[in-house]
């Protein structure tokens, strides 16, 4: 059980500075991802956490305890590599007990403890076999065990589950998501699924070159992204951006964009004239029969049926945009249809400086 | 026959007419010295050269391993005292030679592969430098450096001698071998709660098990061949190898040829047993399960 206060954490490469100043606290039994396109540092901060990489400034803090000079060996976390880095030379009870067995637990009780979690995970049949004679899942399910046996304060996940197949990783997903509710150990992962992200976490950490650029639940963030990079970064397919031009009258307040004039609900900051970008998430557009007020013109090229949803791509003026609809549709590429907009689904960013103006 | 065909049929002559080159030029010397060891000293000296001995006989083994034996039809004391003493000195310094380089290989190694600290990449390039300085050169100095130290016809000063000279490529090797493997498992290792040691001798050290056994096959045949360094170092049979005595069977007016090719024969017969034990050590795959 731990609370972990990370703050102004930088990290150096040489001359090149990676992470500029990290601010962070995870609550104790909190899990918290931290997502972001490769190069963003997640991986570097998550290493840092460890102890594996050195901290150019700042702290790191387990419930209060700064721990920037703490061996890895000593910090009491415990990792879950993404290649799973098992010992190939040992037996998966071997590989779970190993860190027991440095702890001078007596053997009598490593073997029960390793019993219990190898149950826990479905790997009792495999005790005494070797890594290399398990599939990719059961390996994956090892390097959890090997984490979970000795009860650590915090865990850490550094893409554990971007080498299986879709459909395992959607079952290790949910099985890992429990276990930590379980032991309700804090733990910090790192990913670049934003599914996983949203499905596992408590709150989420997107980064992008080295700095953070919004921290908040799952949904928070989805809703309320707070500038241009989280808004399209979270969620598929992603946002439709439009430039316009901020415009308040008696009426209310709309943005003036090439094509259109989009009606925005409630509050905004920023002046009447600014530059503004008009942000719509592709399933809260959807086909009108024909040109009404608010509606964007809108020229079909293509349709995708996923199944659950059909994705219509298209243009309106010469911007490309996505529409993303619940049911079946069907229509000539080529047609011109108009698309609705409810306004309380419409997000405003700050052209200038990306950043949430309603 | 087409050109296809052809070429095919080229190719696998030339591949059939290149391992045959080959293994007359490897094992050629060897079975010739085996059909000498067993030729008698009258068919040896024979104008018309025989593949295989016309009467083979034993006396040439009756020399090196009998109390006393026949030559040239007079009865003479064998060279068993001289000859076991140089198998056994061979054996001692070969021996130790191998496990010190490659003890200190296999924990240096590792530092120049993983620790950071400065002047590090100098510092190997400086050691695996010494290879290709020729042994000649040092040969001098060296001389008084071991007699300055009484190391001359010592078992520590030949081992030293052969440790300085086999350890750089030992230590190339093994860093090569660190480098292929994957950071995470020592990574693991330290979070799980182990300190660097520990890690490496438990974790990596089996893992690079490979390496170790191939460094050691490299320096035990190094150390076993070596003729240089016993000649100027190893005068007497305190510490004389077999590669120093056998030459010395030719005397001012007789070369014993095929006393020489038996003990040759004799001599050859520890590094094969080594090499065929420490071969099925050399097995590959000890990684396989450690990642994805």
């Amino acid at each position: 059980m731990a609370n972990l206060t990370i703050s102004q954490l930088k990290k150096n490469y040489g001359n090149v500075e990676v992470l500029h100043g990290l601010d962070l606290t995870v609550n104790d039994g909190e899990f918290v991802s931290l997502i972001g396109e490769s190069g963003c540092g997640k991986s570097t901060l998550l290493r840092m956490i460890a102890g594996l990489e050195e901290i150019t400034d700042g702290t790191i803090a387990v419930d209060g305890r700064v721990i920037n000079d703490v061996a890895p060996k000593d910090r009491d976390m415990a990792m879950v590599f993404q290649n799973y880095a098992l010992y190939p030379h040992l037996t998966v009870a071997e590989n779970m007990g190993f860190s027991l067995r440095l702890r001078n637990v007596p053997k009598a009780e490593i073997r029960p403890a390793v019993e219990d979690v190898a149950e826990l995970l479905n790997l009792s049949p495999y005790l005494d076999r070797l890594p290399k004679a398990l599939s990719g899942g059961q390996r994956q399910r090892v390097a959890m065990g090997r984490a979970i046996v000795r009860r650590p304060q915090v865990f850490l996940f550094d893409e554990p589950l971007s080498n299986l197949d879709a459909k395992l990783r959607v079952q290790m997903r949910v099985e890992i998501k429990a276990l930590q509710r379980r032991l309700g150990t804090t733990s910090i992962y790192v990913t670049h699924d934003q599914m996983e992200a949203m499905t596992m976490s408590d709150r989420i950490v997107i980064m992008n070159h080295g700095k953070i650029e919004q921290i908040g639940a799952p949904l928070e963030v989805y809703d309320r992204p707070a500038n241009v990079f989280v808004a399209t970064f979270i969620g598929s397919p992603s946002m439709n951006l439009l430039d316009g031009v901020l415009e308040r009258n008696a009426d209310g307040i709309f943005i003036r964009t090439e094509t259109a004039v989009i009606r925005v609900a409630g509050e905004i900051s920023g002046q009447s004239g600014s530059n503004v970008i008009v942000g719509v998430r592709p399933e809260h557009l959807k086909i009108v029969a024909d040109a009404t007020e608010g509606s964007i013109p809108f020229d079909l090229d293509l349709i995708e049926p996923t199944g659950a949803e059909t994705h219509l791509y298209g243009q309106t003026g010469k911007v490309l945009m996505t529409v993303a609809l619940n049911d079946r549709f069907n229509a000539p590429l080529g047609s011109s249809l108009y698309l609705g907009i409810q306004e309380k689904h419409v997000h405003v960013f700050d052209k200038e400086n990306g950043q949430r103006l309603n | 026959m087409t050109h296809r065909n052809f070429a095919l049929a080229g190719g696998k002559i030339g591949t059939i007419i290149a391992v045959l080159v080959l293994l007359v030029w490897s094992v050629g010397p060897i079975y010739w010295s085996l059909a000498t060891s067993f030729t008698s000293p009258t068919d040896l000296i024979s104008a018309e050269p025989h593949f295989w001995p016309a009467d083979m006989t034993l006396e040439h083994y009756a020399k090196l391993f009998g109390s006393t034996s026949m030559s040239q039809g007079n009865k003479v004391a064998s060279v068993w005292p001289q000859f076991s003493r140089a198998i056994i000195n061979s054996v001692i310094t070969s021996v130790a030679a191998t496990f010190i380089t490659v003890a200190i290989a296999a924990f240096a190694a590792y530092a120049f592969a993983r620790m950071k600290f400065p002047g590090r990449n100098v510092l190997f390039f400086v050691v695996v430098g010494t290879l290709a300085i020729p042994a000649y050169t040092v040969m001098i100095p060296l001389y008084r450096l071991m007699i300055a130290l009484h190391l001359v016809d010592t078992y520590v000063g030949v081992t030293l001698i052969y440790v300085s000279a086999f350890l750089p490529l030992a230590l190339w090797l093994m860093r090569s071998v660190y480098q292929s493997m994957p950071l995470s498992l020592e990574e693991a290792a330290w979070m799980d709660g182990a300190g660097r040691v520990y890690t490496l001798v438990r974790i990596i050290m089996p893992l690079a098990a490979p390496g170790l056994i191939a460094a050691a096959i490299i320096t035990f045949l190094n150390a076993w061949g070596q003729f240089l360094v016993p000649l100027v170092f190893s005068p007497t049979l305190t510490t004389k190898p077999l590669t120093v005595l056998i030459p010395e069977f030719v005397s001012r007016n007789y070369v014993d040829y095929g006393l020489i090719n038996a003990a040759g024969i004799i001599a050859i017969i520890p590094p094969v047993l080594v090499v065929l034990f420490l071969n099925r050590f050399l097995v590959s795959g000890l990684m396989a399960g450690a990642t994805k």
